[in-house]
């Protein structure tokens, strides 16, 4: 959410500080996705700070077969730069989804989001990192 | 490829479909799925959703925060429990549908509970007793108990005997009448609380024709009348009235089991 590993590791400590000050003191909320919840709000809490992309109307391209091997050729920190430099609530539900670790209802929840507003998120979010793809490896897969 | 058509509502869930599937965990999510799984496009979507989970787990985590996460799942998955499960609307249906099928049962076991022999009859007679008018019966000033003589002597009822604990109570009239069920039943008014007693031939076993005993009084309810019914010799003796058991209880207390 950062696309910085530096602030990254500050708010997981942070995070991880307040929880474990919150279970000597106030005991942990009863509710499963809290330090997640947490996590994320000091995230963008932490991103307020930084410079500000544009808006910027995006190109979008319909995903095509080839997409799996440009996406291998990419360095993991040019998708975490991506996917960070996306507009909240995109940001969040792009984050939580190729986690791989939650549900639909589970993201929609944490991203305050409804269903619909989080489907269209991802597929906006996959044809803009398409077109991204094909502009950055513009004459396809190398064998 | 065929393609089958899709929902709004199933293409908004295939959009989310989770890069793992099992991560699916609901069944709205398993059926958009499986009905998507047939298109190029959701082909495509899938393994750019594989290829990108798996560029995001080749992002470096700094050793310190990677022991955080050395268990191989990050969430574990919700809990089963007793709570949730009573939640699901068809265990909820389906506990309506046991508890209503119980209440049943019970309400049949503990009228059953009540039952007796001849207590069918019993009842049948406590609906004429609730209908039956006094210029119906034969005018008749006396003792209860007196009546057995009339019985057997105009009518040849052998045993339709009013018990001691009735016998003192003054008559207003009475008759001898034919029921299809209770066959020959003898019907005495009484002034005391305008109780109605009813003397009718006792239930019989099909196959061998013995009398079906049954000890002491037991109670019929039916229509808002009560009655208390006792077998002896063969013959059954009903003692009725409108109201409750406890206004027939004091008359029978004493000998009832």
């Amino acid at each position: 959410m950062l696309g910085d590993s530096g602030k990254a590791q500050a708010v997981f400590q942070t995070t991880l500080h307040e929880a474990a000050r919150r279970a000597a003191h106030e005991g942990l909320p009863n509710e499963r996705f809290w330090l997640f919840r947490d996590a994320r709000w000091r995230c963008l809490e932490a991103s307020e700070t930084d410079l500000q992309a544009e808006p910027l109307e995006m190109e979008e391209r319909e995903i095509t077969a080839e997409a799996a091997s440009q996406i291998q050729r990419l360095e993991p920190i040019q998708l975490a730069i991506w996917i960070s430099a996306a507009p909240e609530a995109q940001r969040t539900a792009l984050a939580f989804f190729y986690l791989d670790e939650f549900d639909y209802s589970e993201i929609a929840d944490l991203a305050e989001l409804k269903l619909r507003e989080l489907s269209r998120l991802l597929a906006v979010s996959r044809r803009q990192f398409q077109a991204w793809l094909d502009a950055t490896f513009p004459e396809g897969p190398t064998v | 490829m065929k393609t089958r058509r899709l929902s709004r509502r199933q293409r908004a869930l295939a959009n989310c479909a989770p890069v793992s599937e099992e991560r699916i965990r609901d069944r709205s999510m398993r059926a958009a799925v499986l009905r998507a799984r047939g298109s190029n496009g959701f082909a495509n979507q899938q393994s750019f959703d594989r290829a990108v989970a798996a560029l995001v787990r080749a992002i470096p985590i700094p050793p310190e925060a990677a022991e955080w996460f050395s268990r191989k799942e990050l969430i574990a998955p919700s809990k089963w429990t007793w709570k949730k499960t009573a939640r699901n609307p068809a265990v909820l249906a389906i506990g309506i549908a046991l508890v209503v099928i119980a209440g049943v049962f019970v309400f049949n076991f503990v009228g059953r509970l009540s039952d007796f022999p001849g207590s069918g009859t019993a009842r049948k007679l406590l609906s004429i007793a609730g209908s039956t008018r006094s210029v119906l019966l034969d005018p008749v000033a006396g003792d209860a108990g007196t009546l057995s003589d009339l019985f057997f002597l105009k009518h040849g009822l052998e045993h339709y005997d009013v018990p001691e604990e009735f016998a003192d109570f003054r008559t207003i009239g009475c008759r001898v009448f034919d029921d299809d069920e209770a066959r020959r039943v003898a019907q005495i008014w009484v002034i005391e609380k305008q109780m109605q007693f009813f003397l009718f031939p006792a239930e019989r076993n099909a196959k061998t024709g013995a009398v079906l005993q049954f000890p002491g009084w037991r109670y019929v309810r039916q229509e808002g009348w009560v009655g208390a019914v006792m077998e002896r010799n063969g013959v059954c003796f009903m003692a009725a009235l409108r109201g409750r058991e406890k206004d027939l209880a004091p008359y029978i207390s004493k000998t009832k089991q």
